[in-house]
C-alpha cells in the first residue's frame, strides 16, 4: 500500500499536469473531447492523490521509519490516533492532506454542476486542476512526505506533545476543508470572469461553496481557540497570533460576501464587490498558509515552517496577477443597473455591514503585516501584539454587533419611520435595561457593557423576529408554538438558520466581554497548604495542596499537583495540573516539557490552573485565573456552527416543489395516455 | 475604468517592486530564529535591564508590576508578553530574567514609564508588547481608521449616486394600471412579504 501510495504521487502530478493542459487546451478552443479529458484527469488525479494518502496513512500506523515524514513526528509508543493525525503533524502530510482536500472538492464540485453549470466547467476544471498542480508539484519536488531516510532508525522522533490533544485532531482537518472550500467558488470566478458569463448563474452555485467554507472555517476557528485554551496554558483562547489572524481573514471576507450576495439576488447590485470578495477569499487562504508555512512572521502555531512557504508567496502573487487582470478586463461586464430608493434600507445597511467585516479583515491584515513593513521602512523591529488590535478591533466589533441586530429588521428598499419604531422600540429598550442592568451589578468597563447592552438589543431583535413568525404560522394553519417554530426554521433556512448564526455572535461576544473581569492570582504552596482568594462574582474559594506526584503514563513522565477545591465553604472537586515530558520507546526525552491545564468548568466561569514549577520539597509554583465565561465561547461556537448547518441545508422546498408538480401532472399524463 | 491587456501589464509592471519582498522576507526569517513558543527557547536573547536604585521604597503594588509586564513582550521568541510567558512556561528562561529586572527597577523606585524605556534602550521597541504611538507606527494605528473612513466615503458616496435614478423615476408619471383595489392591495402585500 505505501509503494502504491507513494507512485501515486507521481501520477497524481500528471494527472493533473494533463487535466491543466488538456482543459485549458479544450476550453479555449472550444474542443469537447480534451474537456471532457481534462475532466477524465480530474477524476483520476483524486482517485491517485487517495490512494497517495492512504499510503501515508499506513505508513504512519505501520510505524515505517524509513521515511523522513513518519520518523520525525511519530514515535512507535505513539497511542494510533495521534499516528493517524500525524498526517497534518508536519509540512509534508499538511500539503498531501490539503491536496486530498482539494481534490475531492474538486471531483465533488465537478461532478455536481457538471449539468447545472455547463457554460463555466470548461473553465472550472482546468482552474481546479491548476491549483491542485500547484500542490502536487509542492508535495513532490518541495515537501515529500514519502522521502527516503538513508538509514532506518530504531525510533521516531515523536509528536508535539501540544499536538497529541483531541483538539487538534479536529482543529487543522476542519481549517483545511474551510480553506480549501475556497478554492472551488474561485474556479467559478474565474470561469465566469473569463466567460464573461457574470449574471446570478454562477453565484447560485458559488453561495453553497462559500457556506461549506464559512461552516469548517468557523468550526476549525472555534476548535483551534478551544485547543489553544487547554493546551498553551497562558489562560485565553484568542492572542491576536499571526496564524489565528490568517485563519480569520477568509472568514471575515466569506462572512462579507454571504450578506452582500442577498443584495445582488435581491437586487441585481454589488457584482463587482461580490467577485472580488469571492476571489479575495481564496487569496487570503493563500496568503494564510504562507504565513504559516514560512515563518516570515513569528507565531505560536507555526508548526511547519520551510521554504515552502516561498512557493506559497509564488503562486499567491500569480494568482493575484490573473485575478486582478480578469477582473481589470471585464469591469465593464460586472456593471449592474444599481437603483437605490432610501438609504434606510436593508441593502444600504448591508453595505455598512460589508464595509466593517472588509474594514476589520483590513485592520487585522495591517497589523499582521506591520512588523514587516515598518522593518522595511526604518529598519526598527517592533511588536504588534494583543493591545493594538483590541484597541482597533472592539469599537469595530461592537459597530458591527449593532449592525447585526439593525440589518435584518429593515426593510427592503426602503424602510418607513413606523416601521422602523414598530421594529426597534422594543429591542432598543431591552437593550437599554441589560446595559443599566450591568452597570447596577458593578460592571464599570466601557466596552463590556457596550457589549452587553447591544447583546441584548441583538438577541431581541431575533427573538421578535422568531416570534412574529411563529404567531403568524399559529394563526395561519393552527399549528402549535414548538411545530411552528420547527416549521418556521425547516422552510425558511437561509433566514432562521441565518438568525440563529447571529444568536450565536451574540453569546460570543458577550464570552469576550466576560474577559475584561478576569483575575489572574501567582501561588506558590507546599503540600498540606492553602490558599484563599475571591472570584470576579465574589465567591470565596479555597485551595488545598495535596501535594506534588510524579509517574510515568505511557509515552511521558508527568509531574501533577492536586488542589482541593471549595467554593464558600462547600467542596467542589479536585483540580489537577500537569507537567508532562514526553518520552521515547528508549526513554529517552523528546521535546520540551509540555504544560497540561487544570481546568475547573462552570456555565460562570472556569478556575484555570497551570503548574508553572515545581521545587524538590514537595513545592508547586501555579497560576490560578477565574476565567469568566469562557464556556459561552464554546456554546456560541456550537450555535454558529448549528445556524451554519441550518443554512447550509438543501432546502426542502424544492423538492416539495418538484413533488407538487409531479402530482399535478400524473392526472394530466394519465389522462393523455388514456386519449390515445 | 475597464482596461486593456495592453493597461493591464502597464499597471501590473509598475508594482514590480513587490519583487524585492521575498528577499526583505528572507533576510528578516534569518534573523528570526525560533520564533515560537513550540521550539526550544533561545536562554542567549536575554540581556541584562539594570539601573542604581534611585530609591528604597518600591514605586509600585504587585498588581500594578504584573500589569506592567503585561506591556512588556517576553524576548524568548514567543509571542507573549513576560507576566503571562513567565507564569505559563517554566521552561522559558528569558521571562523569570526579564521579571527579576522588572522587580529589581521597581524596587529601585523606578516608575513604569522609566522601567518601560530602559527595556525599549536595552532590547529597542519591539520589547513593547504594542508599537508606541509616534513617527512611523501612526500609520500602523491610524490607517484602518482611515481605510474604514474612505471607505465609509466611499459607501455613502454610492449609495448617493444609485439613489438619484429611484428618486428620478419617482418624478414620472405612473402608467395606468388596470387592477381593482383589491387587487392592487394584494399585489402591495404580496411586494412587501417578499421585502420581509
Amino acid at each position: 500500500m505505501i509503494l502504491i501510495g507513494e507512485l501515486s504521487l507521481w501520477v497524481a502530478l500528471l494527472m493533473a499536469a494533463w487535466g491543466t493542459t488538456a482543459g485549458f487546451a479544450g476550453a479555449y478552443t472550444g474542443r469537447t473531447e480534451l474537456q471532457a479529458s481534462g475532466e477524465r484527469a480530474l477524476y483520476a488525479m483524486c482517485g491517485f492523490i487517495v490512494l497517495a494518502s492512504l499510503g501515508l496513512w499506513t505508513a504512519l500506523v505501520t510505524s515505517d521509519f524509513s521515511f523522513r515524514f513518519v520518523a520525525s513526528f511519530t514515535s512507535a509508543n505513539l497511542p494510533t490516533p495521534y499516528k493517524l493525525t500525524a498526517f497534518w503533524a508536519g509540512q509534508a502530510g499538511s500539503l498531501l492532506f490539503w491536496a486530498l482536500i482539494l481534490s475531492l472538492y474538486s471531483a465533488i464540485a465537478v461532478y455536481t454542476g457538471r449539468k447545472s453549470n455547463r457554460e463555466l466547467m470548461p473553465w472550472v476544471v482546468p482552474t481546479l486542476s491548476a491549483i491542485a498542480l500547484f500542490f502536487i508539484l509542492t508535495l513532490c519536488f518541495g515537501a515529500n512526505p514519502y522521502e527516503r531516510l538513508d538509514f532506518i532508525p530504531l525510533d521516531g522522533r515523536g509528536m508535539n506533545p501540544q499536538l497529541q490533544n483531541p483538539g487538534m485532531a479536529a482543529h487543522p482537518p476542519n481549517l483545511y476543508l474551510g480553506y480549501v472550500a475556497t478554492a472551488i467558488p474561485f474556479a467559478y470566478a474565474v470561469a465566469a470572469l473569463i466567460t464573461r458569463r457574470l449574471d446570478n448563474e454562477w453565484l447560485t452555485s458559488v453561495r453553497r461553496w462559500v457556506l461549506v467554507a464559512w461552516f469548517f472555517n468557523t468550526v476549525g476557528i472555534i476548535i483551534g481557540m478551544w485547543w489553544a485554551y487547554v493546551e498553551l496554558g497562558w489562560g485565553g483562547y484568542w492572542a491576536w497570533d499571526p496564524v489565528e489572524n490568517a485563519s480569520f481573514l477568509p472568514w471575515l471576507v466569506n462572512t462579507a460576501f454571504l450578506h452582500s450576495i442577498m443584495v445582488q439576488e435581491k437586487r441585481g447590485m454589488l457584482r463587482k464587490w461580490n467577485v472580488t470578495l469571492v476571489v479575495s477569499a481564496f487569496l487570503l487562504a493563500i496568503l494564510g498558509t504562507f504565513i504559516t508555512r514560512s515563518g516570515v512572521i513569528s507565531s505560536v502555531h507555526a508548526f511547519a515552517q520551510s521554504s515552502v512557504g516561498y512557493w506559497f508567496l509564488a503562486f499567491l502573487v500569480l494568482a493575484i496577477a490573473v485575478s486582478a487582470y480578469l477582473v481589470a478586463t471585464r469591469l465593464r461586464d460586472l456593471e449592474a443597473r444599481a437603483e437605490l430608493e432610501s438609504m434606510v434600507s436593508r441593502e444600504a445597511s448591508f453595505l455598512f455591514n460589508n464595509l466593517l467585516l472588509v474594514g476589520i479583515a483590513f485592520s487585522i491584515l495591517w497589523g499582521t503585516l506591520f512588523p514587516i513593513l515598518s522593518e522595511a521602512v526604518r529598519g526598527t523591529k517592533i511588536t504588534v501584539g494583543p493591545p493594538f488590535f483590541n484597541q482597533v478591533n472592539i469599537p469595530l466589533g461592537l459597530a458591527l454587533l449593532a449592525l447585526t441586530g439593525i440589518g435584518p429588521l429593515i426593510a427592503w428598499r426602503r424602510a418607513s419611520v413606523p416601521n422602523l419604531k414598530r421594529q426597534f422600540t422594543g429591542p432598543v429598550v431591552i437593550g437599554i435595561v441589560v446595559g443599566a442592568l450591568v452597570v447596577a451589578l458593578g460592571m464599570r468597563a466601557v466596552h463590556a457593557i457596550i457589549a452587553y447592552a447591544l447583546g441584548g438589543f441583538v438577541l431581541a431583535t431575533i427573538i421578535q423576529e422568531f416570534q412574529k413568525g411563529i404567531v403568524a404560522r399559529h394563526r395561519m394553519y393552527g399549528e402549535s408554538f414548538p411545530v411552528a417554530l420547527f416549521r418556521l426554521v425547516v422552510r425558511n433556512r437561509r433566514r432562521y438558520g441565518g438568525y440563529i448564526v447571529h444568536v450565536g455572535v451574540v453569546v460570543l461576544f458577550a464570552a469576550f466581554a466576560g474577559l475584561a473581569f478576569k483575575k489572574e492570582l501567582d501561588v506558590t504552596l507546599k503540600g498540606g497548604q492553602s490558599y484563599e482568594a475571591v472570584d470576579p462574582y465574589g465567591n470565596h474559594w479555597r485551595f488545598v495542596s495535596q501535594g506534588v506526584s510524579q509517574y510515568e503514563e505511557l509515552n511521558r513522565l508527568t509531574t501533577a499537583v492536586l488542589l482541593e477545591t471549595w467554593r464558600n465553604g462547600k467542596h467542589v472537586g479536585v483540580i489537577k495540573s500537569e507537567k508532562r515530558q514526553y518520552i521515547d520507546s528508549n526513554k529517552n526525552f523528546t521535546f520540551e516539557p509540555s504544560t497540561e491545564v487544570g481546568i475547573m468548568s462552570g456555565l460562570r466561569q472556569d478556575v484555570y490552573v497551570v503548574l508553572a514549577g515545581t521545587t524538590g520539597d514537595d513545592t508547586a509554583e501555579m497560576r490560578i485565573t477565574f476565567n469568566p465565561l469562557v464556556w459561552w465561547v464554546w456554546y456560541g461556537g456550537l450555535i454558529m456552527a448549528i445556524g451554519g448547518l441550518i443554512v447550509t441545508w438543501p432546502q426542502a422546498e424544492r423538492r416539495k416543489a418538484q413533488a407538487g408538480y409531479a402530482t399535478v401532472l400524473e392526472p394530466q399524463h394519465e389522462r393523455a395516455r388514456a386519449g390515445a | 475604468m475597464t482596461m486593456d491587456r495592453r493597461q493591464f501589464l502597464g499597471r501590473l509592471a509598475a508594482s514590480v517592486a513587490v519583487a524585492a519582498l521575498p528577499a526583505r522576507l528572507a533576510a528578516q526569517q534569518a534573523t528570526q530564529g525560533t520564533g515560537a513558543a513550540n521550539v526550544p527557547m533561545d536562554e542567549g536573547r536575554y540581556r541584562p535591564v539594570r539601573l542604581p536604585a534611585k530609591s528604597s521604597t518600591p514605586s509600585m503594588t504587585t498588581d500594578a508590576r504584573d500589569a506592567l509586564e503585561h506591556r512588556i513582550h517576553c524576548m524568548c521568541g514567543c509571542n507573549l508578553d513576560v507576566y503571562t510567558c513567565r507564569t505559563t512556561d517554566f521552561t522559558c528562561p528569558v521571562s523569570p530574567a526579564m521579571h527579576r529586572d522588572v522587580m529589581a527597577l521597581v524596587a529601585g523606585g523606578y516608575s513604569a514609564q522609566e522601567i518601560i524605556d530602559a527595556f525599549v534602550n536595552v532590547y529597542g521597541e519591539r520589547v513593547l508588547m504594542e508599537p508606541k504611538k509616534e513617527g512611523f507606527n501612526l500609520a500602523g494605528y491610524l490607517a484602518p481608521f482611515v481605510a474604514l473612513g474612505a471607505g465609509g466615503g466611499l459607501v455613502i458616496a454610492l449609495l448617493r449616486r444609485w439613489r438619484r435614478p429611484a428618486a428620478d423615476a419617482a418624478t414620472v408619471e405612473p402608467l395606468p394600471v388596470d387592477a381593482t383595489p383589491e387587487e392592487l392591495a394584494k399585489l402591495e402585500a404580496l411586494l412587501k412579504r417578499d421585502d420581509q
